[in-house]
């Protein structure tokens, strides 16, 4: 796997900002385990992180519900392909599947299994942003890069909770 | 410690990669393969390119440093003023630590 291929995985906008002084950095070989990790982590956080999608408000590294708002607002403001609409449709998504994964961590907890509610609740926000993603975020993006990046986040996620609570 | 150094350290995992982007940057401009073999010299360890370019996206947003015209595909950055002084306070805060650091240690 090379830099070329992996440069798929990041945002149009950080393509055209970044990307031919990248693969100039990076070569045209083949790339190592840990820079693949470090690489297909940098696309996660060029897509999600509003400094790297060139917001200036400090406050979104923040967590809590009033950032997770301010981020819908600068993502739908700052990005190159969704508009508004796709906005508060991706935010709407987020918002409703992690108040139902929360309720179903709430039902598993009810009926005794409470290292499984643990888990869904912990995770049920992060996955509940990768369930959203297609409707603003990726929108747009090929669909390779879009399981890529969705499927690979979810995964580990999946493998996190399943050590952390197993 | 002061609000401007506060601001480094807003760049949560970032911050240790800015930093050592912002030294690197400290003595002129550089490109990208440039800054990373020279945090390589200087702490042992290669940055990777994701980690690198997050953190110069960062940097870039926040105006501490900036891109120069493109040179053979690689673009140089250089240290604005405001970065130097996010450098000055932080080498400043860390030279505080080291010394309180190094004092317990001879008490102790």
């Amino acid at each position: 796997m090379t830099a070329q291929q992996l440069l798929r995985l990041y945002p149009r906008a950080w393509r055209e900002r970044y990307g031919e002084e990248f693969a100039a950095m990076v070569g045209p070989e083949s790339l190592q385990l840990q820079q693949v990790i470090d690489i297909v982590s940098g696309a996660i956080d060029a897509w999600l992180s509003a400094d790297v999608r060139g917001a200036t408000s400090a406050a979104a590294n923040g967590t809590g519900g009033a950032t997770m708002l301010k981020s819908l607002a600068i993502c739908s403001r700052n990005h190159t392909r969704d508009t508004k609409r796709d906005g508060l449709i991706g935010g709407a998504v987020m918002i409703v599947a992690t108040a139902l994964f929360a309720l179903l961590g709430i039902a598993l907890k009810r009926s005794g299994h409470d290292e499984a509610a643990e888990a869904v609740v912990a995770n049920s926000y992060l996955v509940a942003m990768n369930i959203s993603m297609p409707f603003w975020l990726m929108k747009g993006q090929p669909w390779k890069a879009q399981a890529a990046v969705i499927g690979g986040t979810t995964a580990i996620l999946i493998a996190i909770a399943a050590i952390n609570f197993g | 410690m002061t609000k401007t150094d506060d601001l480094l350290a807003s760049l949560g995992r970032f911050s240790e990669p800015a930093l050592h982007i912002l030294i690197s940057l400290a003595d002129g401009p550089k490109h990208g393969y440039a800054i990373t073999q020279d945090i390589e010299t200087l702490t042992g360890q290669k940055p990777g390119p994701g980690t690198l370019y997050g953190a110069i996206a960062r940097l870039e947003a926040r105006k501490w440093i900036e891109a120069l015209p493109v040179e053979e595909r690689r673009r140089p950055y250089r240290l604005t003023a405001s970065g130097q002084k996010v450098l000055r306070y932080r080498l400043d805060s860390m030279r505080v630590i080291a010394r309180i650091g190094r004092a317990r240690l001879a008490e102790g």
